[in-house]
């Protein structure tokens, strides 16, 4: 009885603490893991549903030298910071939403984007990782990635392009 | 005619508390290190795959350890020092001895930055006199049988008991 006296007398500070704890934390993780632009590639996906952490941990398995990481983030990161854009090396996007992004993206093989999922057979790549909404999906590659004259950026999307 | 003097913090009774002060301060000094060391560590294992459930063993791990010791700092260690500076003024300043049989009243107060006490009156032949005396006391007081009590600053210091 008294330690729960003593503990809601103090609430205000336990609460505190979580807070200041989580804060804290989640800065230090996300500091902890990540890794220059030069050393990373990211990709953006705007698409239903996707398995981030398991899709970046399948691709960094065949991870290419010169590259600590791969980061994988649903399109939220890009509607919270429209700076992300010009940052991110691939991105999956839905035929519908291909227009608002005019001009930000770099052609790949000669072309605007790469079909990624096609509805009409229902085939696409990395089906075990993303779930695809009714519409096409192209992936294209940031006209600011950092690894499109390496050739890694590219490397990544190939690999992308392969998973099942 | 006195009776024998039972002093409400014996020597023991102070060499057990400051122990008991080091104990916890030490206790919560190795967990908050521990603590630490182990959310380096998750951070520092963190991998792509690992690394969610990592930042929520760390959250999980710092926010107990955390409230732990906020506990322990507020409601042991630094209660525990209050008590012991109260108990240290008690054995030192002068003594005043007030006759009277010692009755706990409901009336406890929180005095700023020291000890919670207990208001008693002293019930003797005489007018009803009051004293206070540290809650953590109060009881033993009460069922020592005391016949009268000495007081520093109003604060039972000591009690008689008939020899």
């Amino acid at each position: 009885m008294k330690f729960l006296k003593n503990v809601f007398s103090q609430l205000h500070t336990f609460l505190l603490w979580a807070l200041v704890s989580f804060l804290v934390w989640s800065w230090i993780f996300t500091f902890v893991n990540d890794a220059p632009a030069a050393q990373k590639v990211t990709v953006y996906c705007n698409v239903p549903a996707i398995e981030d952490t398991a899709l970046a941990v399948k691709l960094e398995e065949h991870l290419p030298e010169g590259l600590k990481m791969i980061q994988v983030h649903s399109f939220d990161y890009v509607m919270f910071d429209t700076g992300t854009i010009d940052q991110g090396d691939i991105f999956i996007l839905p035929q519908s939403a291909i227009e608002d992004y005019d001009g930000q993206f770099s052609p790949i093989a000669g072309q605007e984007g790469t079909l990624i999922y096609d509805p009409a057979t229902g085939q696409g790549a990395a089906m075990s990782y993303i779930i695809y909404g009714d519409e096409p999906y192209y992936l294209f590659l940031g006209a600011g990635s950092v690894h499109l004259e390496d050739g890694l950026a590219q490397q990544i999307a190939q690999l992308l392009l392969t998973l099942p | 005619m006195t009776g024998k003097i039972v002093e409400l913090y014996s020597d023991a009774d102070l060499a057990r508390l400051e122990r008991r002060i080091w104990r916890w301060r030490m206790g919560l000094l190795v967990l908050s290190a521990a603590a630490l060391i182990a959310c380096i560590v998750l951070a520092a294992m963190a991998s792509t795959g690992t690394a969610k459930q990592m930042e929520l063993s760390a959250i999980v791990v710092s926010t107990l350890a955390g409230w732990i010791v906020i506990y322990g700092s507020m409601f042991i260690v630094t209660a525990g020092r209050r008590e012991l500076a109260h108990a240290q003024m008690l054995r030192e300043e002068e003594r005043t001895r007030q006759e009277g049989k010692p009755a706990l009243t409901g009336q406890r107060v929180r005095i700023k930055k020291s000890i919670v006490a207990r208001r008693i009156e002293l019930r003797g032949a005489g007018p009803v006199r009051t004293a206070m005396v540290s809650e953590n006391r109060a009881k033993a007081l009460e069922k020592a049988g005391a016949t009268a009590v000495y007081t520093v600053h109003g604060y039972v210091a000591a009690y008689e008991v008939a020899s």
